[in-house]
This record gives structure tokens, C-alpha cells and sequence, in this order.
């Protein structure tokens, strides 16, 4: 099968839809159906070895060029299938597929395909074959709007890098962010104002009454963005500020002594399609608080794998961390059911039997 | 042969971990989805899962006679490869047991459910085409890990899912779906439109987003990746295609009919419980009788149900009935409902339904009466309108059609009348109806909605919120719907109205209402009628052109034909005073107005009530 992928986010990007463009382009290129795939990026350069089969071309940056290019490459060479990585491009994948007539297939990833949208994508995205959907909660509310057989949306969940696992706790960090002595409760996510709807200010609020319990509690909050200086305001009108630390950008190098540091990881959001850094906290072994409206139930496994809050019940966040906090370390094989090679292995079954 | 009671009245359930980020089946919620279905299976239940707990099935059954071990479900084969949960009647099950024990089969019992299982060991989804019955199963492959659904051609026998994108769940009721507990109950505004357009909820939806119905005639798959999209073995519009290639005609014609039925109705005696029949003044169930009496059952028992209010009237179909019991000398029973008794039964009616239905009450009666009298079977003459053209809409569409076929084409003109019609029908007092003649009445599947149409769809709005209607009808989009049973292929004007009535009508309506009405009494219907060999051989005759009549056809399969009185009385229709208890009832619901005469005013009421019973509260 000879695969043309046209994506926003390539190898060499940032965030977590290259990161998941990344793993499934591994898992296709892992595939003994796969034959080819030919990447169409607007953003990326590849900062690394492609996997065998994979080819990408230069990022096309702005949206009109994109799609000329992809257009071009489409009609000027074979292909089997076209996967298309958002949905704000399904009408022209749709279009592509339609006049080489092969079988569309389209991935979903959160809040991008929450609410109804115009009617031109509504349409493309009812005409793929195949729509791969990050949670059940994004393909529940994409089947709200979508006119399109059920069985036709699957969900491939995020996948846990093997970087994030247990490690010796890292003294060195901890001092240079004065956190001795203290049990952390940890975020990783930007911090974007019109994001808003990770959680950090359900924690801060929450803090007066967690530190009522837990005096020695501190909330770290890993990454940068325009609304941290809302969050500080908030964290000194809450007369918390003492208790609180932006640790600004971290690199993807440094992520994971991140979580090595932390005591519990909480993200009551209300905005995830799946959640990734669930995933990474769980895998290194911290106790997880999830909110209970969004992707955050699929991370958790509905709770099996960690705590899930009602975003809006600020007793029942406290308790959550306060529970959390008193647990100590999880156990980090409970994240193994989203380990690469069962992700790799459902990848080559929706290949093989879902894009006839 | 001893035929194993065993899978008699049977209720299903299973659940599929299938995705690897899934929670491993939970045997609470197994247990209570089955125990949501205690009535259809009272005397026993089985459960299996596997060792990983990534599948569970479970089965209610009420054993008749055969309290062995040997016909117990979940059935697995010897090596453990395949295990089976089965609902319905197989009745070619015999010959194909013979087939596979030639084969080198075998067998450790003689019931039905090892044949389903080895036959589909030996030939995988094809078997389903070799299988003659009402039928809803699944089957679990543990090498290929992949779980099997069926269901019977007509959709006889209900089968429900659900599948959420990591674990499917499937059960013979939607309740059931629901008391599991995992199941979203988030309504589904194209179930709910649907029921107010048609009187009942056209699969494959439910009132539930998250649950829908196996359609009638098709199998499902669901792999480590989920469902995949059903896939239909038949196809009723297909069959009276074919049967149109070299149909029979002439003399041979009444012939090969009586055959085709007598041969049915032994099919459907296939059973050592004594059968007893329902029986009304009607041809279908009086000559089933007939037919049986041929086929050779002793003792045959009937049942009729009449009521207080039409005692002495024309509508009293009690006396006739009784002359065609006395004429096939049948042991017969009448049982007279009251309105005390409707009105003592409603609450459990209504919990009974599985689905929102305007229909089902006189099964509901005959169920109970048949219960009261000891029976376990029931043969019944359901079907035969629609497959011999007994609805006055056999005429009445293709006439239709005809008529507003070239109005309907002119641009605009549709609308525009239907706008008219609108302001000014109500106060002309013209049927509501009438308003879309020139929009629907031109083509099959719009002429049908208009025939059976409960509320149009710009009435709606007096039943529904608008965003409910909007969203409802662009996801059930009810002509494309209708027409979807037609398979594109090119019929005669009867076989088109025959499709149409038997695959939206009939099952949605009767053959749904048949079963839950009769599960509630552990009761188990069959309907000869309803026959995929039967609708075959009947679809290759001729017998319009011969210039014969359907019904009387049929009346005169019995080597002793039914009476004169009976072939004179049909179609005066089938008639209880339920509408009239629903109408003055309970106060519940409201006509729509009373300056309009919309056609059932007493089922759009019902409909309101029941609609109301089964919207969530909010």
C-alpha cells in the first residue's frame, strides 16, 4: 500500500501532533502492508532518521501552497490510500481521494472536532473510509455531527514514550528549583490563554485548602505560554504564591526528570482529546488526577489507571491530590497497556482490513 | 427426534473488551444485563468467559422439557476454539446436522445451537445463508479473536449493540444494553424522530446515540479494531428481483403456492412442545391453522382473543373464529379482555417495550392469554399482508405514484403546495396529509411515508423541540432510509410495496412488537409467514398474472379451504377497541389540535405517551 500523508505537523515539529504523527508513521512504516509513505507537511524538517519507506517532503508552511503541493503530488503519482492528519484539510483530502478514487482515511485528535463543524468538512469527513479518533470521547463527539457508519471511527490512543519511566530522583533540579522538602503536584502543558481550559487554575484555587491538609505541598507547573501571568496573579490573590513555581519551557530532554521529581501529577482539564502527559506521568510512576469530561477518562481507563474529578468540584480535586500525595508512587507497568507495540500492532490491523 | 427445549425463549448478552486500552469485562455487569432479561429466559442462566476476562457472554433460557445439560448455553466446541450464544429457532437445523455428520461432525447433542456452532467452524460467515429460522447470535473465535453477529433475514429476533470505540456490547434488548450500566443514554434525536414519523424506531437506530440495532439479514465482525460495518446476506427487494427473471405463471402457480406454505408451516412445527396458534376471523392465522392441520399436528390448541366491547358487533371476530377452530376441529379457547384489564396492565406494558412503539397491545393480550393456558409456542399469521399484498397500500401507493409522479418533478411546486396546504388545511379541515401529495407522493419511498406516515415531517414541530427535528432528520434522513430497502434494484409495483411494507413496517413494527410482547410472557411466536424459503418460492410466481388474488390463494391452501365467510370478511381489517381505550384513556398526550383531522388521532396521542416514557428526564 503506497500512502500519501498530508499533515500539518511532520517529523521535525513540535507538539503533540507531530509527536503522534510520529508514532503512527513509525507504527505504518513497521506495517508489511505498507509499501510507501509520502509526507506532505505544512510545518517540520526532519531532525532525524526517517523510518525505511518514509519519505517527507520540505514543510509548505502556508495553507494555499500546501495544498497546491499536495494536489500536485497527489495526481503525479500512485497511491493506495490518502490519510489525512486534521480535520480542517478533509475537504480537500476528500476531494483528492475522490478523483483518484481510493480510500480516505482521516485522523481526529481533541477539541478540533468537539464542536459541529461547516458543513464542507461535515461532508468530506462522512465520505472517509476510515476515521481514527485519539479517545472515545473525541469519537463520540465527532459521531454527533458526523453522518457516517460508526464502525467506521476507531480509536488509536496516544502511545507512551519509552523516555518516561522511573528514575533516580534528580537532586540536582530539585535544589536549582528549591523544592526540598516539599511534595510536588505537577502539570505539564503550555501555559495558553486561549487554552484556558488545562486546569492550572483549579489547582491554584484549590491550594489554600490542600496546604490546609498537606502543609508541605508545592505546585509545579512545567511550560510556558501567555496566561502565566493571570496564573500568578491568581496564585498571589490566593495568597499561595510561596507555593507555587512556573518552571517556564522544558525541554523534551529534561521532561522527564520532571516527573522523576514530582509526587503526584494532576491536570483537572476539560479540554483534552487524549492527554499524552497522563501518559508520561503514569509510565514514570506517579498517581494521576484526571479530569472526568474529556480524553482524560480514556488515559485513566475510567479510573483503573488513575484518579478522575469532575473539573468543577474543588472538594473533590482536594481530596484527589491529598489522596494522591498520601499514595506515593504508582505503579508505573499499569501504563503498559498503551506501550508502542500495541498501538504498532492495531495500526497494522486498521491497514490491512479497514480501507477497502 | 427429541428436540432439545432448552434454547427455547432465549435471551443473549456478551461484552468485548476488544482494544488493548480497555478495562477487562466485568462479570457484574454481565450478570445484570442478563438479569434485565429474566423474562425471556426465567428457568436458568449460563455465563462463560475467558480466562483474560476479554469476553463475556450470558444467556437466560426457559427449559421445556429437556433439562439437560447437553443443550446448555453458552456452548463451546469440544476444543474450545468456538463458544456460541444463540436466540431463536433454526428449523432446517435437522438437515443440516445430517449434512455435517457426513461431514465427520461430531454431535454431543441434538440441539440446534452445535449445528449453528460447527457449522460455522466448517464455513465461517457464509453459513448464515443456509439457515432457515428466526435467529439472533454471536460467536466467539479464540484462534482468529474475532466475535461473530447474526441476524435472521426478516429481523425476527431483536439484537442490539453497542460499541463505544474499546468495548462492544451486545444483548436481544436495548434495556438490557442499559442495565449493564456502561452504556451512554444520551437520546438519539434520529430514534426519537424516526418513532414520531413511523410509529416505530426504523433500525438501525435506537432511541440511544450509543445503541443500535445488527440490521435484519446481515452479520458484524468486530476485530481487535472494533465493529465493522455490518454486512447484509439478504435482501428482500433482491429476492423479488430474481424471482421476477422466470417467474411461474398459470395453472402450476396455486400449486406450487400451497406447497411453498404447507412446507413452511411443518418447517415451523419443528418442536416435540405442543404449538398452539392465534387465531382471529382473519385468512393468515386461519389458514396457518389449516395448513398445520395438513402438516399433520394432532391436537392442535387455539387461542382468540376478543373484547367486551365489540360483543354481538360486526367487529367481533370471536365467532368466526370459532367456526374456523370447530372446522379444523382445534381444542379452542377464547379469552375476552376487558378495558379493567388494559387499563390494570398499561404500566407493565410499557415496561415491557423495549422500544417506543404505537402497536404491540393485542399481542401483548394473546401472549398472556397463551401463558394462562400453559403454552410455550405460538404459531401466528403475521406476514401474510405483506406477502401476499393484503394492506390496501398494494393499490393505494403504486396509484400514488402514478398520480403525482410528473407534479412532483415540476421545481418548486412541492414546496410551494405544501407551504399552501399548511396555512390553509386546517381550517378547509383537509388531512395534513394531503399537504405533501405533490413533495412525497411521486416516487415509492415518499408515497410510503405519506401511507404510513404518523406525523409528517413538518408536523413535527408540534411534538418535537426544533433542534431535535433538525438533527434527527438529517442523521435518519427518512427517504433515503426508505429507499435503502429497495437495494436499487428495479421492481415491479407490487414487489416495491411488498418490500417496503415487510422491511420497514413489519420489522419495525410488528416483528418487534411480536417479540417483546411475547418475551414478557415467556411466550415464543412463530411466524410461518415470515419465511425466507417461503418469501423465495412465493416471489417466483406469477400469480397477479394468472389472475389470481393473494389472500385468497392463501385461503385456499388448506387441503380444507376456510370458510366463505371468512375469505368474504377480509379486509375489513383488524380491529380492537384499544384505540378507543388509548383515545379516552389516561388524558395522556393531546391530538394536536382540534381544528385538524390527523389521520390514528388516538396513536399520535399514544405515541406522545409513550415518547414521553422513554425521553429523558431531564
Amino acid at each position: 500500500m503506497r500512502m500519501l500523508a498530508l499533515v500539518t505537523d511532520g517529523f521535525g515539529a513540535a507538539g503533540g501532533i507531530a509527536q503522534y504523527n510520529r508514532d503512527l508513521v513509525t507504527a505504518l512504516a513497521q506495517s508489511a502492508a505498507v509499501e510507501s509513505i509520502a509526507i506532505v507537511p505544512r510545518f517540520g524538517k526532519p531532525d532525524q532518521q526517517l523510518p525505511a519507506r518514509v519519505t517527507q517532503v520540505a514543510p509548505l508552511g502556508e495553507r494555499l501552497r500546501w495544498s497546491a503541493t499536495a494536489t500536485r503530488i497527489a495526481l503525479s503519482r500512485r497511491f493506495d490510500v490518502i490519510f489525512c492528519g486534521h480535520l480542517f484539510a478533509a475537504p480537500l483530502a476528500a476531494a483528492l481521494a475522490a478523483l483518484i478514487r481510493k480510500p480516505l482515511w482521516l485522523q481526529l485528535h481533541g477539541i478540533e472536532a468537539w464542536p459541529t463543524p461547516a458543513a464542507i468538512v461535515r461532508r468530506a469527513a462522512g465520505c472517509a473510509s476510515l476515521i481514527t479518533s485519539v479517545s472515545r470521547h473525541t469519537r463520540a463527539a465527532a459521531l454527533r455531527w458526523c453522518d457516517i457508519d460508526p464502525a467506521r471511527v476507531r480509536v488509536l490512543p496516544n502511545t507512551i514514550d519509552p523516555r518516561f519511566a522511573p528514575g533516580a530522583p534528580p537532586h540536582a533540579l530539585r535544589r536549582s528549583l528549591a523544592l526540598e522538602g516539599r511534595r510536588i503536584i505537577l502539570t505539564v502543558s503550555r501555559l495558553s490563554s486561549s487554552e484556558g481550559y488545562k486546569g492550572h487554575d483549579r489547582i491554584i484555587a484549590a491550594l489554600p485548602r490542600i496546604l490546609a491538609r498537606r502543609p508541605n505541598a508545592l505546585y509545579l507547573a512545567a511550560g510556558d505560554g501567555d496566561d502565566r501571568e493571570r496564573l500568578e496573579a491568581l496564585a498571589r490573590e490566593k495568597q499561595v504564591a510561596q507555593n507555587v513555581r512556573f518552571a517556564g519551557y522544558v525541554s523534551a530532554e529534561d521532561l522527564p526528570d520532571y516527573y522523576r521529581l514530582a509526587d503526584a501529577f494532576a491536570m483537572p482539564s476539560t479540554g483534552e482529546g487524549f492527554g499524552i502527559a497522563f501518559l508520561e506521568a503514569l509510565a514514570s510512576g506517579l498517581p494521576v488526577i484526571a479530569g472526568d469530561r474529556d480524553g482524560g477518562a480514556d488515559a485513566m481507563a475510567d479510573g483503573a489507571l488513575g484518579a478522575l474529578v469532575d473539573p468543577g468540584d474543588e472538594s473533590a480535586l482536594v481530596d484527589a491530590v491529598v489522596a494522591a500525595l498520601d499514595r506515593g508512587a504508582g505503579d508505573a507497568s499499569l501504563a503498559q497497556r498503551f506501550a508502542f507495540a500495541n498501538f504498532s500492532r492495531l495500526v497494522d490491523s486498521l491497514v490491512r482490513h479497514r480501507l477497502q | 427426534m427429541p428436540h432439545v427445549g432448552s434454547r427455547l425463549m432465549c435471551g443473549i448478552a456478551g461484552v468485548h473488551a476488544y482494544h488493548y486500552a480497555a478495562n477487562p469485562v466485568r462479570s457484574c455487569e454481565l450478570a445484570a444485563m442478563s438479569d434485565h432479561m429474566a423474562a425471556r429466559g426465567p428457568d436458568g442462566q449460563g455465563n462463560w468467559s475467558d480466562e483474560e476476562s476479554r469476553i463475556g457472554f450470558a444467556h437466560r433460557r426457559l427449559a421445556i422439557i429437556d433439562l439437560s445439560e447437553a443443550g446448555r448455553q453458552p456452548m463451546r466446541t469440544p476444543d474450545s476454539r468456538y463458544v456460541i450464544v444463540f436466540n431463536g429457532e433454526i428449523y432446517n437445523y435437522a438437515a443440516l446436522r445430517e449434512d455435517l455428520i457426513a461431514r465427520g461432525i461430531r454431535f454431543v447433542s441434538h440441539s440446534d445451537t452445535e449445528v449453528l456452532l460447527h457449522l460455522y467452524a466448517a464455513r465461517g460467515a457464509d453459513m448464515v445463508s443456509a439457515l432457515r429460522g428466526m435467529f439472533a447470535f454471536a460467536i466467539w473465535d479464540r484462534v482468529a479473536r474475532t466475535l461473530f453477529l447474526a441476524r435472521d433475514p426478516y429481523g425476527i429476533k431483536p439484537l442490539y449493540y453497542s460499541d463505544d470505540g474499546w468495548t462492544f456490547r451486545f444483548a436481544s434488548q436495548v434495556k438490557a444494553l442499559l442495565a449493564g450500566g456502561a452504556v451512554s443514554r444520551d437520546p438519539d434525536p434520529a430514534g426519537r424522530v424516526g418513532f414520531f414519523l413511523l410509529g416505530s424506531v426504523p433500525e438501525p437506530f435506537t432511541t440511544y446515540r450509543a445503541i443500535r440495532s445488527v440490521p435484519a439479514g446481515a452479520t458484524m465482525t468486530v476485530d481487535c479494531a472494533g465493529a465493522h460495518p455490518a454486512v447484509r446476506y439478504h435482501s428482500i427487494a433482491k429476492v423479488y428481483a430474481e424471482g421476477a427473471v422466470a417467474p411461474t405463471t398459470g395453472a402450476a402457480v396455486e400449486a406450487k403456492f400451497r406447497e411453498s406454505a404447507l412446507d413452511s408451516v411443518r418447517h415451523h412445527l419443528v418442536a416435540d412442545v405442543p404449538v398452539g396458534a392465534f387465531l382471529s376471523a382473519g385468512i393468515d392465522s386461519g389458514a396457518s391453522v389449516g395448513l398445520m392441520r395438513d402438516a399433520g399436528a394432532s391436537a392442535i390448541h387455539t387461542l382468540t382473543i376478543g373484547f367486551e366491547e365489540f360483543s354481538g358487533s360486526s367487529d367481533d371476530e370471536t365467532k368466526l373464529a370459532a367456526q374456523i377452530a370447530r372446522q379444523y376441529q382445534t381444542i379452542h379457547s377464547t379469552r375476552i379482555v376487558s378495558r379493567a384489564e388494559f387499563e390494570a396492565d398499561l404500566p407493565r406494558i410499557v415496561d415491557a417495550m423495549d422500544q417506543p412503539s404505537i402497536d404491540g397491545v393485542n399481542m401483548w393480550f394473546a401472549s398472556k392469554a397463551a401463558r394462562e393456558l400453559g403454552w410455550k409456542v405460538a404459531i401466528s399469521g403475521l406476514g401474510g399482508d405483506e406477502l401476499l399484498g393484503g394492506y390496501p397500500s398494494f393499490p393505494a401507493i403504486p396509484r400514488c405514484v402514478r398520480a403525482f409522479y410528473l407534479p412532483s418533478r415540476v421545481p418548486f411546486l412541492g414546496a410551494l403546495s405544501c407551504r399552501l396546504m399548511r396555512a390553509l388545511g386546517p381550517s378547509l379541515g383537509i388531512n395534513p396529509k394531503a399537504a405533501g401529495l405533490i413533495a412525497y407522493g411521486g416516487s415509492y419511498p415518499g408515497a410510503y411515508l405519506l401511507r404510513r406516515g404518523l406525523f409528517m415531517p413538518w408536523e413535527l414541530e408540534r411534538v418535537l423541540d426544533p433542534d431535535t427535528i433538525e438533527e434527527g432528520l438529517r442523521r435518519l434522513k427518512p427517504l433515503a432510509l426508505i429507499s435503502r430497502e429497495l437495494s436499487g434494484t428495479r421492481l415491479a409495483p407490487f414487489a416495491r410495496v411488498a418490500t417496503l411494507e415487510s422491511g420497514l413496517y413489519m420489522r419495525n413494527q410488528l416483528l418487534r412488537d411480536a417479540d417483546w410482547a411475547s418475551m414478557a410472557h415467556s411466550i415464543e411466536v412463530r411466524t410461518p409467514l415470515v419465511d425466507s424459503v417461503l418469501l423465495a418460492r412465493t416471489a417466483a410466481l406469477d400469480w397477479r398474472g394468472s389472475g389470481l388474488s393473494g389472500k385468497a390463494m392463501l385461503a385456499a391452501a388448506p387441503s380444507r379451504r376456510l370458510p366463505e365467510a371468512v375469505v368474504k370478511r377480509a379486509k375489513t381489517g383488524f380491529t380492537t377497541p384499544v384505540a378507543g381505550w388509548m383515545r379516552d384513556g389516561k388524558g395522556e398526550g393531546e391530538s394536536g389540535g382540534s381544528a385538524t383531522r390527523p389521520p390514528r388521532p388516538w396513536a399520535r396521542a399514544w405515541s406522545q405517551a409513550v415518547d414521553a416514557r422513554f425521553a429523558p428526564s431531564a
